[in-house]
């Protein structure tokens, strides 16, 4: 629970009545980051955010928002747009989302939810935030080329077969891509 | 000559109010109409916002102004082939396509009708009724004269046989006139976007899902129920009743990004006759904005709130599912106020298509010359101060044929006034 | 017909079957399939969501392997489809964004220039061989099996991308019913099968596969053909780990299209490869396999 801090409130009550996330029950305005609009529109594939009209077409058919009220995408687009930087980047919000795309199919504006989730998590990659499920698959993609490795037996089993080996042909040049972007950097922090 | 006379392409109540005016003051107008009665969609309306009167009182007596005034010759069952020349002297080539029927002797009594063995969906009816293959589109058709639709016409001859008058004569052969006249009005009208393009809503594969306009008919009097409020797929009357507006409008996924302009005013009109008519019922309004701007309209969603009870809830559902016993609909959707996300089941669903251009205009306006905007509908000279000017002198536009400008009743109305001003402006410059 | 075979890493390193019955249908059909030499990973959902460089430059190395060998690219995986898909479109459309991943790719000697497609499984058996050629090589046609078709997130969505009009996705319903089966609808169909978050919201992704397999089980089909590696992991193996989260059982044998299709060449599955599957598919194929 947050409570106003300014010393200036009018008691007009607009900022319990405009909260839409559902733990706070009342904020403080100086905390909100009003740029942060901005900052997903500048953000690759996040410009969708400056087009979303809060129609809720996306979340009627968001598989992970029937499943739990944590997640609602258009409530997301919310609050980016009114500058709830710390509610969304540090969260779990960003990391719910199953990039199905029905959203982005039904969105009538070119609000793109879909596609400004990958903004939105890219943003909260670089302040740290990985779930550790992304963290190893991004280890193993720096480490081998690959997400997922073949263990032993899948191994054997495609010798035995005669297909094609699984190499690390690729690997050296993989990892310069990742060193050239600095991705290499964001992995060994974990 | 040439100057003393106009065409008017469609004979909805803006090419009416042209023509009518135009003709008292001495032009000869021919009004051309494709289908075989004028009206447009007007005449498929149960009643009008405000006065909430019934739309044929207001409009039969205008299109019947037409019919009897001297200056006013129809053209229906008609279209425009070819247009030749400059304002001032333009020669249009139309073509008469046969109705089978002589339209001097038919009565419009309808026994040829009463035989004839052809049952087709009904396109006044927005296919939701039945007509015979020779038919009239409606009871207070102008003409009123029948019609022989010839490709579902199996020539069994029998209404010639029944016909008291004679009137009939199926070796009618479609004939090409050409009229010669100093400007043209285009007043053609809109479609209603075909809302199957969104697969998740379900239209043509749902009973109980109505287009605006299939509703309108089932309101009406002289529609296929004879204006009882019924579903379609039981016949129950319908107790939970949904609109959703934006159907396809405002959407950049098709070619329709525009607002349509009128669709949230007739909603609640719709909205607030239907809890008159049935005070039972329940009916829920899902909207995204409610564009309810001009004289009155936003009082008039007030007392649809306060006085009538009907429900908003700002959410643009995304999908729709069926019943399959009870063919009830399911509709899924996020109230936005409230950030929850819910799904509601109706009796009857209600969608609000966006309205795009007439099939057909595109050609005409080839034929014509004139440019079309991005969306297909005609283009004004200069938007801004020429709107009713399309692209090619001596030729105007009006009503929604120009786009979705503000687009109800009374604004097609002027625009046709605005129309004949400028067509005479155009011929009696001195 | 010739096409660079993407294999991504799923498969290699869980789903060996599929590969091996693409490799042994395909060829029948007039399909030849080219290895990809140091192919990297696609860069998927996971990869996407750390950095949108890393992911541009790493699939569109892919693609240059691809362009270097002549040839359009086909994947298995839903997952790598779209973003090799995704990552050729962009590339191919806007200048800046390619020169930006061009930049990077000097770094490797390598030149991103547009010159090849990318296509799925589906879009090859259902575009180059084409729904004819496919039943014509039916010579026992598995008549009267109902399964639900699974087509997966990627292939159906987002349309904009995938197809120019919004309409329905049937290509795999057609190919399913040139096997001899029939491809039951069921509600939810482009619905996730929960994929992406598995390894990341474990909780989530089973409870998404289960809503899926609800609606496939009121739907009242004797399996469930799927064409993704991620959808059949999350819908065959997933039955198991719903049984011990939900205690809930659901019985459906998932197979992939191209197993069903290899079986209805009258091919016969290996040992290895029928005990692929964890929900057994004995039941419903017994006399096949």
């Amino acid at each position: 629970m947050k409570s106003v801090k300014s010393k200036n409130i009018l008691g007009c009550l607009t900022c319990p009545l405009f909260c839409t996330v559902e733990k706070l029950e009342s904020v403080a305005l100086n905390e909100l980051d009003l740029g942060f609009m901005g900052e997903v529109a500048n953000t690759p594939r996040g410009k969708g955010i400056l087009l979303c009209i809060q129609c809720g077409r996306c979340s009627s058919g968001c598989p992970i928002a029937r499943l739990t009220s944590e997640h609602n995408p258009r409530r997301l687009m919310e609050m980016i747009t009114l500058g709830f930087k710390n509610e969304v980047l540090p969260t779990q919000l960003p990391w719910y989302c199953l990039s199905c795309f029905t959203c982005l199919d039904r969105c009538p504006q070119g609000g793109d939810v879909g596609e400004v989730m990958f903004a939105i998590r890219n943003l909260a990659v670089r302040l740290g935030n990985m779930p550790a499920g992304v963290a190893a698959q991004a280890k193993s993609l720096y480490e081998t080329s690959r997400v997922i490795n073949p263990v032993r037996t899948a191994l054997d089993r495609r010798e035995s077969l005669g297909l094609s080996k699984i190499t690390t042909d690729g690997l050296e040049e993989v990892q310069k891509i990742l060193k050239r972007t600095g991705m290499d950097k964001m992995v060994k922090k974990e | 000559m040439a100057e003393k006379a106009v065409m008017v392409v469609g004979g909805g109540i803006s090419g009416i109010q042209a023509s009518l005016d135009l003709a008292s003051r001495g032009y000869k107008v021919y009004l051309v109409e494709k289908s075989p009665s004028i009206g447009g969609r007007m005449a498929q309306l149960d009643k009008t916002f405000p006065t909430m009167d019934c739309s044929m009182c207001i409009l039969a007596p205008k299109m019947i102004d037409c019919s009897h005034h001297p200056n006013v010759q129809l053209l229906t069952y008609s279209e425009v082939k070819a247009v030749k020349g400059s304002q001032g002297n333009f020669v249009v080539t139309v073509l008469r396509k046969p109705k089978f029927v002589d339209e001097t002797k038919c009565t419009g009594c309808g026994i040829c009708a009463d035989h004839c063995p052809v049952e087709v969906p009904n396109e006044f009816d927005e296919k939701l009724g039945m007509r015979k293959a020779i038919y009239m589109p409606f009871p207070q058709a102008v003409p009123r004269a029948m019609t022989v639709d010839k490709e579902n016409c199996i020539e069994c001859g029998l209404c010639q046989k029944m016909c008291q008058a004679g009137a009939v004569d199926l070796k009618q052969q479609p004939k090409e006139v050409e009229l010669n006249v100093g400007a043209i009005i285009v007043s053609i009208g809109f479609d209603l976007f075909d809302s199957a393009q969104i697969p998740t809503y379900g239209y043509g594969r749902y009973r109980n899902l109505v287009t605006s306009l299939e509703l309108e008919r089932l309101l009406c009097a002289s529609g296929p129920t004879g204006g009882h409020l019924i579903r379609p797929s039981d016949g129950k009357i319908p107790r939970k009743i949904a609109f959703i507006q934006c159907v396809g409008s405002r959407d950049r996924r098709f070619n329709t990004t525009y607002c349509s302009s009128i669709c949230c005013k007739y909603s609640v009109k719709d909205a607030v006759l239907i809890r008159e008519h049935e005070p039972n019922s329940t009916v829920s309004i899902f909207y995204i904005d409610l564009r309810a701007f001009g004289k009155g309209f936003q009082e008039f969603v007030n007392r649809a709130k306060t006085e009538y009870g009907v429900r908003f809830i700002r959410s643009s559902p995304g999908e729709i599912m069926e019943d399959p016993q009870t063919k009830d609909l399911k509709i899924w959707y996020e109230d936005t106020v409230a950030g929850k996300i819910e799904n509601a089941t109706f009796d009857l669903v209600v969608l609000c298509p966006a309205l795009v251009p007439r099939a057909g205009a595109k050609e005409l306006a080839k034929v014509l010359g004139a440019e079309v905007d991005q969306y297909g509908f005609f283009k004004a000279a200069n938007i801004l101060t020429n709107p009713v000017d399309s692209t090619v002198p001596g030729i105007f536009i009006c009503g929604y044929c120009l786009g979705p400008k503000t687009g109800d009743i009374p604004d097609s109305i002027m625009q046709g006034s605005a129309t004949a001003a400028r067509v005479a402006e155009g011929l009696e410059r001195v | 017909m010739k096409y660079a075979f993407f294999l991504g890493c799923l498969i290699p390193a869980r789903e060996l079957s599929y590969e091996v019955s693409v490799r042994k249908v395909l060829p029948e059909l007039g399909i030849e399939l080219v290895d990809m030499k140091g192919a990297n990973c696609c860069a998927p959902f996971s990869i996407q969501s750390v950095d949108h460089a890393s992911w541009m430059a790493l699939a569109a190395r892919n693609l240059c392997l691809a362009e270097e060998m002549g040839l359009d690219i086909m994947t298995l995986c839903n997952d790598c489809y779209e973003s090799l898909l995704m990552v050729n479109n962009i590339l191919k459309r806007n200048q800046e964004l390619r020169d930006k991943v061009n930049q990077i790719l000097s770094e490797v000697g390598k030149e991103f220039k547009g010159r090849v497609d990318v296509k799925n499984l589906v879009d090859v058996l259902y575009g180059d061989v084409g729904v004819g050629k496919v039943k014509s090589a039916v010579k026992e046609p598995i008549n009267g099996l109902k399964v639900g078709a699974q087509p997966g997130c990627h292939l159906t969505k987002p349309k904009r991308i995938h197809f120019e009009l919004l309409r329905g996705f049937n290509e795999l319903d057609e190919l399913v019913q040139a096997t001899g089966a029939e491809s039951v609808p069921y509600e939810r169909k482009e619905m996730c099968c929960g994929g992406p978050l598995r390894d990341i919201n474990d909780d989530l992704a089973r409870q998404v596969s289960r809503q899926k397999l609800m609606a496939l089980k009121d739907a009242e089909v004797q399996g469930v053909v799927t064409v993704c590696p991620f959808c059949f992991l999350q819908l065959d193996l997933g039955q198991l780990e719903i049984k011990r989260h939900f205690n809930e059982e659901y019985n459906l044998p998932v197979i992939h299209f191209i197993e069903l299709l290899r079986l209805g060449m009258g091919m016969k599955l290996e040992d290895w490869e029928v005990k692929a599957h964890r929900i057994p598919i004995t039941g419903i194929l017994k006399d096949r396999l």
